[in-house]
């Protein structure tokens, strides 16, 4: 209703403007200037250029007048028409009347003009001829010509023209300036007079334009069009109304602060009734409507005109530039509670023009981000337009494209912080800011954005949550939504009663838009509503009412038969978590019910089993259950309810495996009852704490990574080891002995060269192990749970973990394994040894058998990789290379010896290696002094004795000093 | 390496525990032909090992050339396309798997991959062996259709192809399955023999076993091979000149279930079997068979347990554990299982104690 009622004003002004030379005009023009308060930035515009105006002015006359093809400046003879015309297109709005008499008619008498035959849509419904008027915002009507027709009324029109124009006429001359403020004075009282009754017969008109179109849907019919009858939450409207107006600085200008500050604060108070409230508020928008139009106007059609001007009131734009902390409302609730409704509404109550976006449009990132640019910073062309307002309906709906909505919103409130910190002065600003309109992609959000939603928790509405001011709508009560029902059959002339109102409200959970078809429906079968069930026997019980089926007892005009129709219930699935609750407490009864509890419990096994199986998700529901119901409080001192409960589990887990074998899913319907009857077991009257059924989803995710970490370790042990070994196995029989086997008490973490021939057997062993096991140390990043990695004792930044990590099989939850871990240092030469093993084994292997090259290959080069890991790890191992250089020679012909058992080709190998051990303990007992060139001497001469094999002697050497073997400058990279 | 596959028999001659069965076997290959396979026994008891030096025994020293393959498996279903990747151990005899890692698919797994692996005769067929070996690992964890469709390919193949099927029960592979095997038991060895083994070990190694001290192991290992030449090596590394009453350490999922037991006799209520649950999820975590936890927790009771109950509560595992087998949520039934143990433990200790 606002949005038409400021509508003719700016036409009407643009109109007369372009008659300005006639002096009866001047009093409109007069009105113009004055009778709004503009801006202090174009307060002289009108006055000072009427050259700049004067290109707009033609074309709008010519837009509007252009059948009547009279020359543009009119003769004084025609005035009297024109008057009329002027008035008639008044009229024309439809509900303008008030403004009718608001110009012309400081007189008290306001006379209702009779619209239906003069205006209509239809040029055809208009007998006689007709003028088309097309009001700014493009709707068009065709006007009755007061002169051939409808006599007695033009006549009157006119006379109540002429009446007051030739006192006008007269008094130009004389007095102007008393004149001026006398009018003034009297239009004013008049606006807000008129405002008010137009805000009050808002009501009045919506119910006295309801019998034209009867095609309508109810809903849209009677769809609130004012901020007073909006059903929602009041307190919500409020606050929605409230963070609109903090737009106001920003979007209006300062001026009106002072009052708008007034309305925030009553906002706030709560305290003034609505009505005034409302009316201030049009008021407010209808003044503010021209100096934005003024402004915005100003720039698009004559940029060059008054530069002075215009930065003037852009800067005083930016520099209020107090927007709402919270640059986004979202408003967010259940379906059907006038979410979008109240958008709209408030919107338009504050002077916005409403501009929606909703699932059914594009909403790709790109498009969208054009489409709030255009809403934020664009003005229409048309004179009259007002700012607008954004509204983005359903933006959680489509997850993929709905994203892009929201990252484009986040994006503009982003840019707008960062933009906050760097101000500069006025003028640049100006500069910068219009420089950027146009190049730069990211605006500033210079209007308010409303975005609708149902599921706040939607994932993609999660950054937006953090920066949005939310809204949730309540349910309105029942029986404010019985009332407006009550009121609309009552206009609609529907029989029903109250009772079966309130029963249909809560039906459907206060769905306005779903009771209001509902009642269209059987409006349109002819059908009377009323409600046929037992719960009127008793105490009238919410929580009951809505499980008991509605009957409609449909009493059908035609036949006198009795016909019974069951309005099917609101198919909506409520979340799992309220099922768990559900089923896990107890409604508690009343002491009145408590003799009719049978029956009552009847219903609450019925309302389970709906909710259940509505739910439909048996397998989550159970594990919930399972999850929390042994946590309930319930008396069971010989645990035969736990047991009872846990059967019927097993039951269900049985019959969820049968179903799934073989596909019978019909057998799904017999879960229903497994639940409720342990809701008859272990319910609660004090609400359960419910937690999802996160230990049972958790282990089957770990125990598939734990398997999936065996089964790759399995791949690469060597074949021989693994082909004897499942998981299972691994995990039952080997794992703990194998992690003591690994962690020798007796091996003393000493430079190698010190140990005994027995320890030296043992650490070969080891390594031995470790490699067919394809197990090493790992430099392992700091873990937080000590339980992580108890082979590591050390507390040292670099601590050496097993790996694979095998450890964290025995590791169980409050239990401490005996398993003692090896020292650093003994780890760190373990890691030395084993990498060392492997390459020795790898030459050897591709000697031998050409087995699994693919796998060697990979090994090999982690082996590398690995061995500058060793070689960096630490002084102390530095310290003790020299030493284990010695001994390589010794510990590769071991671990040679130890391989041959299974490798009956490497047998031959084996004497002259045993040779060679002789022959280097021989060497090194002579010269210990020198050992590492001697060393390097010895291998040589071992290379020379052991003819067979030679290879491995020259990977040994390369393996201490110099990489004697093709190495991708890749490899070296991967480090 | 370990003492475990350093001293498994390679051929049938050197297998000790078994050795009735190795002898059958050798005589059955020594024969011209062979007929499909099926070996099952217990865990630990030397299935795998004898599966082993029997292929050995069929083909040579040439059956110990293996290479471990990764191999993605393209089966066109009809409707779309599947990629199976299945990991396998071939040597130009014989090729080793195990179908059921694939798992819901191992249907397909049956069809199309053994089926063309069976069907590929070997292509130096001028010997005596005109037939490849296919050893099916874990065949009891196949689906039934899996089973199904693996007895048309044992039939159809046949002149191609031997199977040698490898499972711990026999009972869950289909009838049809076990008759057109030879059907292998492989007993879990007995406690002198593991002490025998254990004793040759420790004369190769040059160890001096105190007396008693195999057997004790051997006691402990749960007439499990496999466990007790592990047992043994531990208590080797831990400590080497053996004592006569050197502890061997337990298994640390053993000792956790029994920590268990320990939590369920001393209190019986939902909020300790709420503790309970949370410790049966540590184990089954860590890949521990939910059966195993079952049979490993009822041995742990019954320790403690008075006579007169023994024999309800282990009607009572036998029946929640033949619940778990039908159902897929292992901790239902264990939980189950433990909520009656309680409640019967309960109305026992009542009625004596009032």
């Amino acid at each position: 209703m606002d949005m038409d009622m400021e509508m003719p004003d700016p036409d009407e002004l643009e109109w007369m403007e372009s008659h300005g030379l006639l002096p009866e005009e001047e009093e409109d023009a007069y009105f113009d200037d004055e009778g709004f308060v503009p801006p202090p930035g174009d307060s002289d515009q009108p006055r000072d250029s009427p050259q700049p105006q004067e290109p707009a002015a033609p074309r709008a006359n010519e837009a509007s007048d252009g059948s009547l093809k009279r020359p543009p400046p009119p003769p004084p003879s025609e005035q009297e028409d024109e008057g009329e015309r002027s008035k008639r297109r008044n009229v024309g709005r439809g509900d303008e009347e008030d403004e009718d008499w608001l110009r012309y008619s400081p007189p008290p008498a306001p006379e209702v003009v009779i619209v239906e035959k003069t205006i209509s849509r239809y040029a055809s419904e208009i007998h006689g001829d007709s003028v088309p008027v097309t009001a700014p915002n493009g709707d068009r009507v065709y006007a009755k010509l007061a002169f051939e027709g409808l006599v007695g009324q033009g006549i009157s029109g006119a006379r109540q023209w002429t009446h007051f124009s030739i006192p006008n006429r007269s008094h130009t001359g004389l007095l102007s300036e008393s004149f001026h403020s006398l009018t003034r004075r009297a239009e004013q009282e008049a606006l807000a007079k008129a405002l008010q009754e137009s805000t009050d017969s808002i009501d009045h008109e919506a119910c006295s334009a309801t019998p034209i179109v009867t095609e309508k849907l109810w809903v849209e019919k009677y769809a609130p069009n004012s901020f007073t009858e909006l059903l929602s939450d009041e307190h919500t409207n409020r606050e929605v109304l409230l963070w609109l107006k903090q737009w106001d600085s920003c979007v209006f200008g300062s001026h009106i602060r002072a009052t708008g500050d007034e309305v925030l604060s009553a906002l706030r108070r709560h305290s003034s009734t609505i009505q005034k409230n409302g009316s201030n508020r049009n008021f407010f928008s209808k003044s503010k409507g021209v100096p934005v139009v003024s402004l915005d106007d100003t720039p698009l059609n004559a940029p060059s005109s008054n530069p002075e001007g215009l930065g003037g009131s852009f800067s005083k734009m930016s520099s209020v530039d107090n927007t709402p902390e919270q640059k986004v409302l979202l408003l967010c609730g259940p379906p059907g509670l006038g979410k979008t409704t109240l958008a709209h509404v408030a919107a338009r109550h504050c002077g916005y023009h409403v501009v929606e976006i909703n699932a059914s449009d594009d909403r790709s990132a790109s498009s969208i981000e054009t489409k709030i640019l255009d809403v934020v910073q664009m003005n229409s062309i048309m004179s009259d337009s007002k700012p607008k307002c954004l509204v983005i309906d359903e933006i959680d709906g489509a997850l993929g494209d709905g994203k892009g909505a929201v990252e484009v919103i986040l994006k503009m409130i982003n840019a707008e912080k960062s933009n906050n910190s760097d101000r500069s002065t006025n003028a640049e600003e100006t500069q910068v800011r219009k420089a950027s309109k146009k190049s730069h992609k990211i605006a500033k959000l210079l209007r308010p954005v409303i975005c609708i939603c149902n599921d706040l928790y939607a994932p993609a509405l999660r950054q937006l949550r953090q920066v949005a001011k939310v809204h949730v709508f309540v349910q309105p009560t029942i029986s404010r939504v019985v009332n407006r029902l009550k009121y609309i059959c009552k206009t609609e002339g529907f029989k029903t009663s109250s009772i079966a109102l309130s029963a249909l409200a809560e039906y459907t959970e206060c769905d306005i838009r779903s009771c209001l078809n509902t009642l269209q429906f059987l409006n349109k079968k002819k059908v009377a509503l009323n409600v046929v069930s037992e719960q009127f026997s008793y105490p009238y019980d919410a929580t009951i009412n809505r499980y008991v089926v509605l009957f409609l007892m449909i009493h059908v005009t035609e036949q006198t038969a009795f016909d019974s129709q069951v309005i099917g219930q609101k198919d909506k699935s409520k979340s799992i978590l309220d099922v768990w609750k559900q089923i896990l407490q107890k409604k508690k009864l009343k002491r009145a019910a408590k003799s009719e509890s049978h029956f009552n419990e009847d219903k609450d096994i019925d309302s389970l089993f709906t909710l259940i199986s509505n739910r439909g998700d048996y397998d989550v529901t159970m594990d919930g259950i399972h999850e929390n119901f042994l946590r309930l409080s319930y008396h069971d001192p010989m645990l035969q309810k736990t047991v009872k409960c846990l059967d019927i589990l097993g039951v269900s887990d049985s019959l969820t495996q049968y179903v799934y074998r073989t596909q019978q899913m019909s057998l799904h319907a017999y879960q229903t009852p497994i639940a409720i009857t342990i809701s008859r077991m272990v319910a609660q009257v004090e609400k359960p704490k419910i937690e999802w059924p996160k230990a049972l989803q958790r282990s089957r995710a770990l125990l598939l990574e734990k398997k999936d970490m065996l089964k790759t370790w399995r791949n690469q042990m060597s074949p021989f080891v693994s082909r004897h070994l499942s998981v299972e196995s691994f995990v039952e029989d080997i794992a703990s002995p194998f992690l003591h086997i690994l962690s020798p008490l007796s091996l003393r973490p000493v430079a190698l060269n010190l140990l005994s021939q027995r320890e030296k057997d043992e650490l070969a062993q080891i390594v031995d192990t470790m490699v067919s096991y394809s197990v090493t140390y790992r430099n392992k990043k700091f873990v937080p749970q000590e339980k992580a990695n108890i082979s590591v004792v050390q507390h040292e930044v670099s601590s050496l973990s097993l790996y694979p990590p095998i450890n964290d099989v025995v590791n169980f939850k409050g239990y401490q394994s005996e398993h003692i871990g090896l020292s650093l240092a003994m780890k760190q030469v373990l890691v030395h040894e084993v990498e060392k093993q492997k390459i020795i084994k790898d030459s050897a292997g591709k000697l031998l058998n050409q087995t699994n090259d693919r796998d060697i290959k990979s090994e090999a080069l982690s082996a590398i990789r690995k061995k500058t890991v060793a070689d960096s790890i630490g002084p102390k191992l530095h310290s003790s290379k020299d030493s284990s250089k010695h001994n390589s020679c010794t510990l590769e012909v071991q671990s040679n010896s130890a391989s041959s058992v299974n490798d009956k080709d490497s047998r031959p190998a084996k004497k002259p290696s045993v040779r060679a051990v002789n022959f280097f303990e021989r060497f090194r007992k002579e010269k210990p002094v020198d050992a590492k060139t001697r060393s390097d001497v010895g291998q040589q001469g071992a290379t020379i004795l052991r003819d067979s094999r030679p290879l491995i002697f020259k990977f040994n050497e390369g393996f201490t000093n110099a990489v004697k073997r093709p190495v991708r400058v890749r490899d070296l990279l991967l480090n | 390496m370990l003492w475990v596959d350093k001293y498994r028999p390679k051929t049938l001659d050197k297998v000790t525990v078994h050795d009735q069965v190795a002898q059958n076997l050798r005589k059955l290959v020594s024969e011209q032909d062979c007929p499909h396979l099926l070996f099952y026994g217990a865990s630990g008891s030397g299935k795998k090992t004898l599966i082993l030096a029997l292929i050995k025994q069929m083909f040579g020293a040439g059956a110990e050339k293996v290479k471990l393959e990764n191999k993605t498996w393209k089966i066109d279903t009809g409707t779309r396309t599947l990629e199976i990747e299945l990991a396998m151990l071939s040597s130009s005899h014989h090729v080793e798997m195990n179908p059921s890692d694939a798992g819901f698919q191992d249907r397909y797994v049956v069809q199309e991959v053994i089926k063309e692996m069976a069907k590929n005769r070997p292509i130096d067929a001028k010997g005596k062996r005109a037939f490849k070996v296919l050893v099916l690992n874990e065949v009891d964890k196949l689906s039934r259709e899996a089973q199904h469709s693996l007895r048309r390919t044992m039939e159809k193949y046949s002149s191609s192809c031997r199977l040698i099927l490898c499972c711990n029960s026999s009972s869950k592979v289909t009838e049809a399955v076990r008759s057109r095997c030879l059907n292998v038991r492989v007993n879990a060895p007995s406690e002198d023999q593991i002490v025998q083994v254990l004793e040759f070990i420790g004369k190769k190694e040059n160890l001096h076993l105190p007396p008693g001290f195999a057997a004790r192991i051997a006691a402990q290992s749960n007439r499990n091979l496999r466990r007790a030449i592990l047992f043994f090596e531990t208590c080797k590394v831990q400590q080497y000149p053996f004592t006569s009453n050197q502890v061997v350490p337990p298994l640390d999922w053993e000792q956790y279930v029994s920590e268990i037991a320990t939590d369920i006799l001393t209190e019986q209520s939902p909020k300790r079997l709420y503790a309970v649950r949370q410790k049966f999820y540590e184990l089954l975590v860590n890949c521990i068979p939910p059966e195993s936890i079952l049979k490993k927790l009822l041995a742990e009771l019954l320790r403690k347990l008075d006579a007169d109950l023994k024999h309800e509560i282990c009607h009572w595992a036998a029946h929640y554990e033949h619940k778990m087998r039908l159902g897929s949520k292992a901790i239902f039934h264990l939980e189950a299982f433990v909520a009656k143990f309680m409640s019967v433990y309960k109305e026992f200790l009542v009625a004596t104690f009032g």
